[in-house]
């Protein structure tokens, strides 16, 4: 049955019920957001993993990486063996300025170097600073938060099922 | 006059000034907050510590600084006075309603005829606002603050007349203690009809059509900055109070409450006032706001028609019982 | 000279100002705000009087309803600020003459008629709303009732004037 005014008391029991519920209000700098784990926070490297490959420089859509690095040459690993050549990393930087949070770099590291983390406080008063070199980029690694569990059921990761084997062998993985 | 006489009207007087610039206040916090909550926020949370109590007084700081400026094509004159016509209406009406037994700050015999004439003398204050402004969204702001007084200026006058004649006084001292708890079913429509035309000429939302922020930036307001603005939301909330009480005084029996008449009466009015506030806020939250043809239709074929009914109604019962 | 005496003078110099001010300005929307000032300065006369009812209803119709009338009507055609020089009528001599004569007319006719009656505002009774309202409707009820009619006239003339809709019926038929 439609009568006069029905409308406006459905918009005050509405507004009334709301009242009464708890408000959604994050009380962001009291209270610690309760981020999701895959939020793209800031990105960390593990330069021990970095190869300078320079494949994110490469994909980043806006050039907001910099990779500086110089071969070394390692003596042979066995007598008369070849000489070993490896980069070694000098400078890794990345420039949040420009950064567009695209993740594309963390997709496309072969060597797992690169993570996403939810932390979010790095603003700064000058522009220039929101550059962050590597030591900067390393310690972001400390606030990668582990990997999500596995679905109950799913067949184990590639890496853990070589470690397994490898041990069951007695060989190094 | 006696000492004790002049004592006696300064403490009105300091008591009337005293309620004018706190009560206002005090609705506008509680419209921040319910304001909030209704929409699953919390509001001002830093102000003063506690909940954010005092966010209107470090709003009224941040006013207080700001520069003055007025539009180089606007009528100086007008566009200074125009916001205290708009306030001091509402600090005379103040005086004039019964807060307890035969505690009023000025007991007129024409009370209620004195409150409703200086209430519409507040909304030249916004006409005058409008025009003087030299702004297009001013005068339009002006020009539909006007027309919403005149459409609404005679439900609610009508409404008071309807409890004039059932209590057979314009005074609002004398309405109060005329009132019996029955009235509230015998003056609802009344009620019903004083109130909202009362909001329409505050220009309250869901009638906010004057104002109008997300389409004429401010209507009236717009040119406004600084202490002057600021005079003019204190003026709407005064406004609030204002309507609240004679809403109470003339409707809901002013300071008689259940029991303890006599040394509650003034608990008891500030009750029912911001209980009514609470409901000018509610409204506000709830409803969108109405198009001007919506706004005439509702004043001409609904609250007209409904308080001329009233009054007929009034006048049999009176016939009737009396 | 009585305190009430005293401020009747300055009210009515006040209102005798304002209103010479709405017929000489040359600004417009001006004009309507002195007359604000002119009728509120009425009204307190109608106060001192004692005629309290008159004074605010003064308030309530003219200041609130009339004079808001009027602005909306300036604002709705032109209301421009500052001076307008077309504002200025030739017929001023001719429209001073009426006026005065008018005035002239009307304070004798009053003078006239009350020369010797005069109305004790000692309890301030007589202009109450009792007072008024017994007044209006057993007296006067006749001339009220006539400009109820007036006034309902006027209403249902204006309302013929301005809708289109419920004119005559066209003559010939042909097009409507």
């Amino acid at each position: 049955m439609r009568f006069y005014g029905k409308g406006i008391l459905t918009g005050l029991a509405v507004t009334l019920r709301a009242m009464t519920r708890r408000a959604v209000t994050r009380q962001y700098p009291e209270v610690r957001p309760d981020l999701p784990p895959r939020s793209r926070g800031v990105i960390a490297l593990l330069e021990e993993n970095c190869t300078s490959c320079m494949l994110c420089a490469r994909e980043c859509p806006d050039w907001c990486i910099y990779i500086e690095s110089h071969k070394e040459t390692l003596p042979p690993a066995t007598e008369g063996g070849r000489e070993r050549s490896r980069n070694v990393l000098d400078r890794f930087a990345i420039d949040f300025s420009l950064c567009m949070y695209c993740g594309i770099c963390i997709e496309v590291c072969p060597f797992d170097a690169l993570f996403w983390t939810p932390e979010f406080e790095y603003a700064e008063h000058d522009i220039a600073e929101l550059t962050h070199e590597r030591d900067v980029l390393r310690e972001w690694m400390w606030t990668v938060p582990p990997p999500p569990a596995l679905d109950p059921g799913a067949e184990r990761p590639k890496e853990v099922v070589d470690a397994l084997r490898a041990a069951a062998e007695g060989r190094p993985a | 006059m006696t000492v004790a006489g002049v004592l006696d009207v300064v403490l009105r007087l300091v008591l009337v000034v005293g309620a004018f610039l706190l009560l206002p206040l005090l609705v506008g916090q509680l419209e921040h907050k319910a304001m909030a909550h209704m929409q699953s926020r919390v509001g001002p949370m830093y102000a003063g510590g506690f909940h954010g109590w005092a966010q209107l007084v470090a709003d009224g700081v941040k006013f207080v600084q700001k520069e003055h400026v007025v539009p180089t094509a606007a009528d100086r004159t007008v566009f200074s006075l125009a916001p205290a016509v708009a306030l001091l209406p509402y600090l005379l009406v103040l005086a004039a309603v019964p807060v307890g037994p035969g505690l009023v700050a000025v007991d007129l015999p024409a009370g209620l005829f004195f409150a409703l004439a200086v209430l519409s003398v507040s909304v030249l204050g916004s006409i005058m606002a409008g025009w003087s402004s030299a702004n297009k969204y001013a005068l339009l702001g002006g020009m539909r603050t006007a027309a919403q007084l005149l459409a609404y200026e005679l439900p609610l006058v009508l409404a008071g007349s309807s409890v004039v004649m059932a209590a057979g006084t314009l005074s609002l001292s004398g309405i109060v203690l005329a009132w019996r708890p029955w009235w509230l079913v015998w003056q609802a429509a009344a009620a019903v009809v004083f109130f909202v035309s009362g909001l329409a000429e505050l220009a309250r939302p869901p009638f906010d059509m004057p104002l109008a922020d997300s389409e004429i930036v401010l209507g009236p307001l717009t040119e406004y900055t600084g202490l002057r603005f600021a005079l003019f939301m204190l003026a709407e909330y005064a406004g609030i109070v204002v309507l609240c009480a004679l809403t109470a005084v003339l409707f809901l029996g002013g300071w008689r409450g259940p029991f303890g008449d006599a040394s509650l009466g003034p608990i008891w009015l500030l009750a029912k006032i911001f209980l009514l506030a609470f409901v000018v806020i509610w409204v506000r939250v709830s409803t969108p706001r109405l198009r001007s043809d919506q706004l005439q239709r509702l004043a001409w074929l609904v609250l007209v028609p409904m308080s001329l009914g009233q009054l007929a109604l009034t006048g049999v019962v009176k016939v009737v019982t009396s | 000279m009585t305190g009430a005496e005293l401020v009747f003078v300055p009210l009515g110099a006040v209102a005798l100002g304002s209103s010479v001010l709405v017929v000489t300005t040359d600004q417009l929307v001006r004009a309507a705000l002195w007359l604000v000032v002119a009728l509120g300065a009425l009204a307190g006369c109608f106060l001192l009087l004692a005629a309290e009812l008159v004074a605010w209803v003064q308030v309530l119709i003219y200041v609130g309803a009339v004079v808001v009338l009027l602005l909306f009507g300036i604002m709705l055609t032109r209301a421009p600020i500052g001076r307008s020089v077309d504002l200025d009528s030739g017929n001023r001599v001719a429209a001073l003459v009426v006026a005065l004569g008018t005035a002239g007319t009307l304070v004798t006719v009053v003078v006239g008629g009350f020369r010797t009656a005069s109305i004790d505002l000692g309890d301030g009774s007589a202009g109450s709303a009792g007072t008024v309202g017994a007044g209006l409707f057993r007296y006067w009820v006749l001339p009220f009732e006539l400009l109820s009619v007036l006034l309902l006239a006027a209403l249902v003339g204006a309302i013929v004037l301005s809708r289109r809709d419920i004119g005559p019926r066209a003559r010939d038929g042909g097009e409507d």
